[in-house]
C-alpha cells in the first residue's frame, strides 16, 4: 500500500543512518583535551553574561499578533487573486468590503496605539 | 496500492487524538493553547484530504482556509487571556485559576 | 429588494459596529455609545420582525443561498439575539459609567458577538456554522474578560475559553468527519448523502462529536463546567448577552442541525438515533441544574446553574422534535424568547439593586431590599416568577408548550416532561428564596447596605423586558404563532 512512499523513506533512512555515524565516529575517534575556554558557550567571543533563558518583552507580543492575524486575512486574497476574471466585479466588490472591514480594524488598532513601540 | 480516505483520515484522528489528550493532561495554558492548534490543523488535514475524494466542488479546502483564519483569530483572544492572567497570577498554570468556586 | 430585507439586520450590525469603532478612536466628545449600538440593534430586530410579520416571500440573494437560510425561524431568531443583545447593551449603558468602566469595546464586541449569533442561527452549512460560532464565541470571551484587573472575570474567561475552544474544536472535527462520510458540509446535502449510504460509522461518529460540540454551547450537563465560572466573572450586561443571545443561536443552529442534517429514520431512531442520547442529557440537566442552584450563595452563580435548568428544558423541546416536529420546534422558539426577556429582567434588575461598592451580588446583600427599595425590586420579583415559570409570565407558557409538547410525543417522553415539572418545583424553592430575602430578612448590623443605582439606561431595560415578560404572559397567541409559521417553514 505504502510502496509509492518506499524510496521516501529508505532516503529517510539512509539520512538518519549518516548523521548517527558522523557524531559517533567524531566522539569516539576524535582526541580531546577539554579547558575551560572551551567548555564555554560561544558567544561572538566575549564572554557569556546573563542566563541563556531570555525574557522578551511582552511587547513583542501585540506586534506579532497583529502580524499574525492581518497575514493570515491575507489567504482570502490569494483564491480571489487566482479567480479575478471568472468572478468579475461581484467579486471585486465583495473583496472591497472585505478589505474596508480591514482597514478599519487597522485604523482602529493603530489609534488605539497598540503599533506604538515606546509605550 | 494508493493511500485511500481512510488512511489519511487516521492521521487526522490520531492528531486530533493527541492535540485532544494534551489538551486534558496539560495544565500549562500555552501547551493547552497549542493543543487546541493541533486538533483544529488536524481538521484541516481531514478537509484538505476529503476533497481530494470529492472533486466536484471545492468546500474542503475553502473550509481549511475558515478554519486557518479562525484559528489564528482564536489564538489573538486566547493570548490576550493568557497575558491577562499572567498579569494578576505570574503563572500560567491552570491549576491556579481557584477563585471562582461555590 | 424583497431579497435584501432579510440581510440588512446583517449588514446594519457590521456597518453599526465599524461606526462604533471609528466613532471610539476619533470623536472628540464622547459619543453615546449605548444609545448607538441599542438603536443599531433594536432596528435590526425591528426589520426583522416587520419582514416576518409581513410574511414577505423570502427569496434568497443568489450569493447566500448555499451558506445562510433566509427563512421565518431565521427572522425569529432575529428578534430573539437583538433583543437580547439591545437590553445587554442598555443595562451596560447603565453599568459601565456607574463602575468605571466605559470603553468602546464593550459595544463593539456585542456586536460583533450578535452578528456571529445571528449567523449561527442562519447557519445551513458547516462552514457557516463554525464561522458563526467562532465570531460569536470571540467576542463572547473578550466581554468576559473586560474588566482586565479583576481575576475573578480573567480567571472566569480563561475557563470559558479553553473549554469553548475545545468544544469548537471538538464540533469541527465532527463536521471533518461528516464531510468524509458524505462529501457535503450543507445539512441538506449531509441528508442526502446519509440517505444515499455513506458509511454509517463516519456518520454516527460525526454526529456524536457534532452534537457534543454544541451542547457545549448551550450548557447541558455534562459539558456545563465552565457556565458557573464565566457567568461569576463577567460583568452582569456581558452575563446577560451570554445568557441570552449565545444561548438562543445555539439552540437555533442545533434545530438546524437535527432537523435538517439528521431528520432521516435512522438518525432519528429511538434505539441507536440522538433523541435518547439528548433526552439523558436533558435529564440531567434539568435535575443537576435546578439542585446545584439551592446551595448556592451568589445570585449570579445561581441564575447560572438555573440557566443550565433552563437548556435542560428547552433539550426537552429539541428531543421533542422527533416526534411532534413543528409543535416541538415551536414550542422551543417561544421558550427562547421567554427566557431571553425574563433573563434579562432578572440580572437587569440585579444591577439595578446594586451600586458602585454597595453592589447586590449574594443573597445576603439583598436582605430588606424589597422593602428598602421596592420600585427597585419589582423587576426582579417579575424576572424571577417568570424563570420559574409562575403564571401569568412569559416563563409558564414557555415551560407549558415546551412539556405539552413532551407529552404529545408520548413514550418515554412523558415521564421526561414528569421530570421537567418536578425539578421546577425545586426551581420554585431558590427562586422564591431570594423573594424571602428580600421582603422577609433584616439586614445584618454593621453589613454594608446595597443602594440602587440610577440610570436611565437600566430603567428602560427594564421597562421594555417588563412589559415584555407581562405581554409574552398574558398575550402568548401573537409570538406563539410566529414561531409556528417559523416552526412549520422548517419542517417542510
Amino acid at each position: 500500500m505504502l510502496s509509492v512512499y518506499l524510496p521516501v523513506f529508505l532516503l529517510l533512512a539512509v539520512a538518519a543512518l549518516v548523521a548517527i555515524l558522523m557524531f559517533t565516529l567524531t566522539s569516539v575517534l576524535g582526541p580531546k583535551k577539554p579547558t575551560p575556554e572551551k567548555l564555554l558557550p560561544y558567544e561572538s567571543g566575549s564572554n557569556t553574561t546573563g542566563a541563556s533563558h531570555l525574557r522578551l518583552s511582552v511587547k513583542f507580543y501585540l506586534t506579532a499578533i497583529l502580524f499574525v492575524v492581518f497575514d493570515i486575512e491575507a489567504v482570502f486574497l490569494y483564491p480571489w487573486g487566482s479567480m479575478f476574471r471568472e468572478l468579475g466585479w461581484f467579486g471585486f466588490v465583495e473583496m472591497l468590503g472585505f478589505l474596508t472591514i480591514l482597514a478599519v480594524t487597522l485604523v482602529y488598532a493603530w489609534k488605539k496605539g497598540a503599533l506604538e513601540w515606546e509605550t | 496500492m494508493e493511500v485511500g480516505l481512510g488512511e489519511y483520515l487516521a492521521l487526522a484522528t490520531i492528531l486530533f487524538g493527541t492535540g485532544a489528550i494534551g489538551f486534558l493532561i496539560r495544565q500549562n495554558m500555552l501547551i493547552q493553547l497549542m493543543c487546541i492548534e493541533l486538533m483544529l490543523n488536524s481538521v484541516n488535514v481531514a478537509l484538505v484530504a476529503t476533497n481530494r475524494f470529492y472533486p466536484d466542488n471545492h468546500a474542503g479546502q475553502i473550509f481549511s482556509f475558515f478554519v486557518i483564519a479562525v484559528a489564528a483569530a482564536e489564538a489573538a483572544v486566547g493570548l490576550a487571556i493568557v497575558i491577562a492572567f499572567y498579569r494578576l497570577k505570574k503563572t500560567v498554570e491552570t491549576d491556579e485559576a481557584d477563585l471562582l468556586r461555590h | 429588494m424583497s431579497s435584501w430585507i432579510h440581510v440588512a439586520p446583517l449588514v446594519l450590525l457590521v456597518g453599526g459596529g465599524l461606526f462604533i469603532m471609528l466613532a471610539d478612536v476619533f470623536a472628540k466628545e464622547r459619543p453615546e455609545l449605548a444609545t448607538v449600538t441599542s438603536v443599531a440593534l433594536g432596528v435590526s430586530g425591528c426589520v426583522s420582525l416587520a419582514a416576518l410579520v409581513s410574511g414577505v416571500a423570502p427569496q434568497t440573494p443568489a450569493f447566500l443561498t448555499s451558506y445562510l437560510a433566509v427563512d421565518k425561524m431565521a427572522l425569529f431568531f432575529d428578534v430573539v439575539i437583538c433583543t437580547g443583545a439591545a437590553l445587554s447593551t442598555l443595562l451596560a449603558g447603565g453599568y459601565l459609567r456607574e463602575h468605571g468602566y466605559e470603553r468602546g469595546e464593550f459595544y463593539v464586541l456585542t456586536l460583533f458577538s450578535a452578528f456571529g449569533a445571528m449567523v449561527l442561527a442562519r447557519s445551513v452549512d458547516l462552514l457557516s456554522l463554525f464561522v458563526g460560532l467562532e465570531t460569536m464565541s470571540l467576542g463572547v470571551y473578550a466581554l468576559v474578560a473586560f474588566r482586565r484587573a479583576s481575576a475573578r472575570a480573567v480567571e472566569g474567561a480563561m475557563k470559558y475559553f479553553l473549554l469553548g475552544s475545545f468544544a469548537a474544536a471538538i464540533l469541527l472535527f465532527g463536521s471533518a468527519l461528516l464531510y468524509a462520510a458524505t462529501g457535503h458540509t450543507d445539512y441538506a446535502g449531509i441528508a442526502e448523502g446519509i440517505a444515499a449510504g455513506a458509511d454509517p460509522r463516519l456518520v454516527l461518529a460525526g454526529m456524536l462529536l457534532v452534537v457534543v460540540g454544541l451542547t457545549f454551547k448551550v450548557s447541558a450537563v455534562p459539558f456545563h463546567m465552565w457556565t458557573p465560572d464565566a457567568y461569576e466573572g463577567a460583568m452582569t450586561p456581558a452575563t446577560t448577552f451570554m445568557s441570552v443571545a449565545v444561548k438562543a443561536a445555539a439552540f437555533a443552529v442545533f434545530l438546524r442541525v437535527l432537523v435538517v442534517a439528521f431528520g432521516d429514520p435512522m438518525s432519528m431512531s429511538e434505539a441507536s438515533g440522538w433523541p435518547p442520547a439528548l433526552a439523558a442529557l436533558a435529564a440531567l440537566s434539568m435535575v443537576y441544574g435546578n439542585f446545584a442552584a439551592v446551595s448556592q450563595q451568589n445570585i449570579k452563580r445561581m441564575l447560572a446553574y438555573s440557566s443550565i435548568a433552563h437548556a435542560g428544558y428547552v433539550l426537552v423541546g429539541v428531543v421533542a422534535v422527533f416526534r411532534v416536529g413543528d409543535e416541538a420546534i415551536s414550542a422551543v422558539l417561544f421558550y427562547l424568547l421567554a427566557y431571553t426577556v425574563s433573563n434579562a429582567l432578572a440580572l437587569g434588575s440585579l444591577i439595578l439593586m446594586g451600586s458602585k461598592g454597595r453592589e447586590a451580588v449574594s443573597y445576603d446583600d439583598l436582605r430588606g431590599v424589597g422593602r428598602r427599595h421596592p420600585m427597585a425590586a419589582l423587576p426582579f420579583v417579575i424576572g424571577v416568577l417568570s424563570l420559574m415559570g409562575f403564571p401569568p409570565t412569559a416563563g409558564f407558557f414557555g415551560k407549558y408548550y415546551v412539556f405539552n409538547a413532551a407529552v404529545h410525543s408520548g413514550g418515554g417522553m412523558v415521564w421526561l416532561a414528569l421530570l421537567g415539572v418536578l425539578s421546577s418545583a425545586v426551581g420554585a424553592y431558590y427562586y422564591l428564596r431570594v423573594i424571602v430575602v428580600m421582603f422577609m430578612k433584616e439586614p445584618e448590623k454593621g453589613q454594608v447596605l446595597a443602594v440602587p443605582m440610577r440610570s436611565g439606561y437600566v430603567v428602560t431595560a427594564l421597562s421594555i423586558a417588563g412589559l415584555a415578560v407581562m405581554e409574552l404572559g398574558l398575550m402568548p397567541g401573537w409570538f406563539l404563532d410566529l414561531a409556528v409559521q417559523a416552526a412549520q417553514q422548517l419542517v417542510a
